[in-house]
């Protein structure tokens, strides 16, 4: 089999980039083409101007794509100097974005599926559970942050018709105070599930992934790494994989099946 | 618009179509950029370092940010070489037959496994146009950078790959001794050199007194290191007559100039291929134009014009 290339570059421009929360920032940006490429789960790499001492990309998923309007909702974390510059994008400026990369969410229907984000990890999940309920499951959300004003999603997670919203904070300044894995086992006590979606902090993942296995739930995980290129030409963001050796991140992810993690 | 200066290159026997190449391990295996452009319009690519067994590379992460660069510590993971033909031979040949001249990295631990590699890819890749031996990569404990870190060591590789190919070896060279080192690898047989690899460096997390990657030191490449680079390129050009490829930092046609002028023959992209995914031809048309407002009617005519 002749291998093939699907990721293109892109030009964008910003409609809108606000904060939403603390360091937590909601962009709109406008990239017709890319936004008719992009499944859930699949993210972009992005030329953020303002800095040329600074080369690399800022790696991102997405919330939301339409294609029908050619526009891409990003919601992102403002902490680290990449970031940051992303957030001070105005209205109206522009540069390039690399993508769709990587392989996104597998979507089928069937039973009730649990999606479980933690922080600004929540926007593909939120993207996958919009997803699961188009394909006609049954899905509830547990969304965790470490204070109220770093949640993002709940609205979100309630528009697309989550059947059940749970949301925890690590110092109970809102919703159940603890972490998502102590919702997420009183949730698996209550409900049979037969898939769990989740994306946020590594130990909160392999903690979500623990408990799937526990309870024979098939468990999809979206992972981060450093990145640089964003579609297969570094091999610098490699994952390590439970039967020995790496997978690449950009490549054969972000989203992997969580029992086959080295977590 | 057609140029009026003719572009094409031999680089130790490799005839480029014009000068621009690709650094290995920057470049995947030269498909990854079909999507940005034809990859058929560069002179070369190199694809990534294999050795004749399959090998995993370096814990996470791989990878931080610097100013103006990043450092790596991948530590060359690859299929081995039958794999690689397997995955990426027939796409390789392709390429080939579109005038693009195919460099195969050639990785190994000891001078028993550069030779085993080498005799795999002699047998198993009959479209590669010439071979790139890296006895200079700073991220693997065994070989890499150590056989090639004095003039005798890397002299004794260089003897003992050459009897398995008669077609071009380049040899890619660490950043140090470098007019010494090019001296021996020539006196060798090699065809052509390549340099430099990254630059070893370190960056610690000093939260946590830790490197920020999985090893102590890593390479370090991008523009922060073009500067040292074009300093050796010239330095092994006063030093031997066989052709050079210039690697390091290279973004613009103005960067890939500066390497032709201090005695370059052909010139890689490496970083800048990860962070604009369209730089390699976009150096090519920059040099192109460069060539042309210099008045001349050959790009050779350019090669190791530094004045000074």
């Amino acid at each position: 089999m002749q291998p093939s290339a699907k990721v293109h570059l892109y030009d964008f421009s910003v409609r809108s980039n606000e904060a939403v929360g603390r360091d937590v920032f909601r962009m709109v940006m406008e990239s017709p083409e890319l936004a008719g490429e992009l499944a859930p789960g699949q993210f972009m790499n992005i030329a953020v101007p303002g800095d040329a001492s600074h080369i690399v990309r800022i790696p991102l998923s997405f919330a939301g794509a339409d294609a029908g309007a050619g526009t891409i909702e990003l919601v992102y974390a403002a902490v680290g100097e990449g970031t940051r510059r992303l957030s001070r994008m105005g209205a109206g400026s522009g540069s390039t974005v690399v993508g769709p990369c990587g392989n996104g969410w597998r979507v089928a229907p069937g039973g009730r599926a649990l999606a479980v984000a933690g922080g600004v990890g929540a926007p593909p999940v939120i993207a996958a559970a919009r997803a699961l309920v188009a394909a006609g499951r049954d899905v509830d959300v547990i969304l965790g942050a470490q204070t109220k004003d770093r949640l993002w999603g709940e609205k979100d997670a309630h528009d697309l018709g989550a059947s059940d919203v749970v949301v925890t904070t690590d110092d109970g300044s809102y919703g159940r105070r603890g972490f998502t894995t102590q919702a997420m086992e009183d949730l698996l006590a209550q409900r049979d599930y037969d898939l769990v979606v989740t994306c946020g902090p590594s130990v909160m993942m392999a903690g979500v992934a623990r408990l799937a296995e526990a309870a024979h739930v098939a468990c999809q995980a979206s992972l981060e790494r450093m990145m640089t290129c964003g579609f297969g030409a570094c091999s610098t963001c490699n994952v390590a994989m439970r039967a020995g050796g790496y997978k690449s991140c950009c490549m054969d992810g972000p989203v992997f099946d969580a029992e086959e993690v080295a977590w | 618009m057609v140029s009026k200066v003719s572009m094409a290159v031999d680089l130790g026997g490799i005839r480029m179509k014009n000068p621009v190449n690709t650094a290995s391990g920057t470049f995947g295996n030269g498909w990854q950029f079909e999507g940005f452009y034809d990859v058929g319009e560069l002179g070369a690519i190199t694809t990534k370092g294999c050795a004749a067994k399959a090998w995993d590379g370096n814990p996470a992460p791989r990878m931080c940010e610097l100013p103006s660069g990043i450092m790596n510590s991948v530590g060359l993971q690859n299929p081995g070489v039958s794999a690689f033909v397997a995955s990426y031979g027939e796409y390789l040949a392709g390429l080939e037959r579109r005038g693009c001249r195919v460099i195969c990295q050639v990785a190994g631990h000891s001078v028993e496994e550069y030779v085993r590699a080498l005799e795999l890819f002699e047998e198993l890749a009959p479209f590669a146009s010439g071979f790139e031996i890296n006895i200079s990569c700073p991220n693997v404990s065994k070989g890499g950078a150590a056989m090639g870190a004095t003039p005798a060591a890397a002299a004794e590789v260089m003897a003992a790959v050459r009897p398995v190919t008669k077609r071009p070896i380049v040899v890619k060279m660490a950043p140090h001794d470098v007019g010494e080192i090019a001296r021996a690898l020539e006196a060798e047989g090699a065809d052509a050199l390549s340099l430099i690899n990254t630059i070893p460096g370190m960056a610690i997390d000093v939260r946590t007194r830790k490197s920020k990657l999985s090893r102590p030191t890593a390479g370090v490449s991008g523009p922060a290191i073009h500067a040292i680079a074009v300093r050796m390129v010239w330095e092994a050009h006063k030093a031997v007559d066989i052709p050079l490829c210039g690697i390091g930092g290279v973004t613009s046609g103005e960067d890939a100039a500066e390497f032709i002028l201090a005695g370059a023959t052909a010139v890689s992209v490496g970083t800048a291929n990860l962070v604009d995914p369209t730089a390699a031809p976009r150096v090519e048309r920059e040099l192109e134009a460069w060539a042309e407002s210099q008045g001349v009617s050959d790009i050779n005519e350019l090669i190791g014009a530094f004045e000074c």
